[in-house]
């Protein structure tokens, strides 16, 4: 069991001060809705990486959980008008469920088949909410949701809150003896079963944990929206999602926590740049996946304070 | 005298290629066996049956009295058999204790309480001790093969099969390599079942030797009777020199 160094410690406790302070400077709702947005995410990508980043099983499906835990606010909160707080156990719940009907079936094969069936898996639910239009809104999704906190600044930092709880958690997991054998997994399948474990079991259990938690972000973001529709599955979702966990650099789960709202942050300020905007944002990741294939947030950070560990 | 290992009839064909042909053999509990063969012998193959890396095309493997042919390998080395890979296969980018803790969380070894301790302690066994922190990636072929073996005792087993230990060492690195594994045959009473090509580490270490050619069991018997065997004999002309070279 390793321990966090007390300088990551110091840094982590930096950063959720300054962004908690951050919307105080410049207090608009725009900036704080933005900022909300931006730890959302945040949850997340850390989320995608708990999985994939240490057992190198790649999820192109993340938006399955998200969408699952939007849409289980969506229906609970709008259509059921049940109290705004079931959303997020339930939003958990409903996630880790789709995470073993997918999970169960392909975690056991070797190949790409988990990859696939995630992905086609987030697509089916993209369309069957279209399909079922009656009950799910269709296009235009479920509208009306209850928000949980009048107060926007006061949503923000609860958001920022379970950020905070969600990278601690998944970082003890990551370096406690379990994340070990999760990274095993990653390095040699064959050689963990040598060592007498049971490699399918400790995916599933990895792949409900990172589920658990993008479902949590899902019903958090519907709440923030108060609404939801089809989209939260889509595949450009979780690309995006992979995209700030390379950025982040993979395994380091703070790593993608950072690169989510930086580079969210980083989407919203180019919109003053128009139809340039997805031309800057795509040859900016392109640089930084080509120059720095180990990401760029995790390394630097370990670089600036080497001399301190 | 109970049967440890119950080996029937078990055959593996790769396409056209029988690799291992109709082999049944048994292990009784603390025996020492070698299994020798030329290269391309089926020897690997037979391992990979019986650990539940493969599954026979015909024949069945007991294990403790129970049939474990099917059985996924980690459950095979949950029921108390464990080996080594002839390459051997660490986790890169762990450390030398990492690689070992891994297996100690399997659960033969859930008494183990104190995994980092344990793990360490095993290192030392094995010859790697006071190095738990050292990365595996410059570590030099026969402490990575300590490295196997300090994996596989992790799981606890009954059973250790160990697959060509001394392929590629010197002969200085494979005397003290045998030693430790005679240590372990008598100290830690384990069953184990070994694979040779080359009929000279046989000789001081093994009690029983099963004899492999093309796939086929051709004798089985003490070493002393082995190295006077016809057909152990014929299936070495020629590969002498090249046994004498490699050593
Ligand atoms: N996975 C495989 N697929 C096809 N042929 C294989 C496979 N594994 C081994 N063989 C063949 O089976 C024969 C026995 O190989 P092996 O068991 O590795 O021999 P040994 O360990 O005695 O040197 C060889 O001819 C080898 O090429
Ligand atoms: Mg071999």
């Amino acid at each position: 069991m390793k321990r966090i160094a007390p300088i990551d410690i110091a840094g982590g406790i930096l950063v959720v001060a300054f962004l908690a302070l951050l919307p105080m400077f410049a207090a608009s709702n725009y900036l704080t809705g933005v900022l909300t947005v931006c730890v959302i995410y945040g949850i997340w990508a850390s989320s995608w990486d708990f999985m994939s980043g240490l057992t190198g099983r790649e999820n192109f499906g993340h938006s399955l959980f998200i969408g699952a835990g939007a849409y289980t606010a969506g229906f609970l909160s709008s259509i059921w008008s049940a109290n705004p707080w079931i959303s997020l156990p339930l939003g958990v719940v409903i996630a880790i469920a789709f995470s073993l009907l997918v999970g169960f079936p392909t975690l056991r094969l070797r190949g790409p088949y988990f990859a696939l069936a995630m992905l086609s898996a987030s697509a089916i639910l993209q369309r069957l909410c279209l399909i079922f239009w009656e009950y799910t809104g269709g296009e235009e999704g479920i509208y009306g949701l209850d928000p949980l906190m009048k107060n926007p600044l006061h949503y923000y930092w609860f958001v920022l809150a379970i950020l905070a709880v969600t990278v601690i958690a998944l970082t003890l997991l990551a370096q406690s003896h379990w994340g070990l054998l999760l990274r095993a997994i990653r390095g040699d399948e064959a050689t963990c079963q040598a060592a007498g474990i049971n490699v399918t079991f400790y995916k599933i259990v990895s792949l409900m944990i990172s589920a658990g938690f993008a479902g949590l972000g899902g019903a958090l973001y519907a709440h923030y929206q108060l609404q939801v529709s089809p989209p939260l599955f889509s595949v450009v979702v979780s690309i995006t999602v992979i995209i700030m966990v390379y950025v982040g650099g993979i395994g380091s789960i703070y790593g993608a926590a950072v690169a989510a709202i930086l580079l969210t942050l980083l989407t919203e300020m180019l919109r003053g740049f128009g139809e340039y905007r997805l031309w800057i944002y795509t040859l900016t990741l392109m640089l930084i996946l080509f120059f720095l294939p180990n990401g760029l947030i995790a390394p630097l950070w370990r670089r600036l304070t080497e001399r301190l560990r | 005298m109970t049967d440890l290992l119950e080996v029937n009839g078990v055959t593996k064909r790769f396409g056209g290629l029988t690799a291992v042909k109709n082999a049944s053999f048994t292990l009784k509990k603390g025996e020492f066996t070698g299994i020798l063969g030329p290269n391309g012998a089926g020897k690997t193959t037979l391992f990979n049956i019986l650990t539940g890396f493969m599954q026979p095309t015909t024949g069945t493997i007991h294990f403790n009295g129970e049939l474990v042919r099917e059985l996924a390998p980690y459950k095979v080395v949950n029921r108390g058999m464990a080996r080594t890979f002839q390459l051997t296969r660490p986790f890169v980018g762990m450390n030398l204790l990492e690689n070992v803790l891994v297996a100690c969380m399997s659960p033969r070894a859930s008494e183990d309480k104190d995994k980092e301790a344990r793990a360490s302690y095993l290192l030392a066994q094995v010859g790697l001790g006071g190095r738990d922190k050292e990365p595996v990636e410059t570590l030099p072929y026969g402490d990575l093969r300590r490295l196997e073996i300090a994996r596989a005792l992790a799981t606890r087993p009954d059973l250790l099969l160990l697959d060509e230990p001394f392929a590629g060492l010197g002969s200085s690195e494979i005397e003290q390599l045998a030693q430790l594994i005679r240590r372990l045959h008598r100290e830690e009473n384990l069953t184990i079942l070994l694979i040779e090509h080359k009929l000279r580490e046989f000789m001081a270490l093994v009690s029983r030797v099963i004899a492999m050619n093309f796939g086929e069991i051709i004798a089985v018997g003490p070493p002393e009777e082995i190295v006077k065997n016809e057909k152990v004999i014929e299936a070495y002309i020629g590969k002498t020199e090249e046994a004498h070279a490699s050593a």
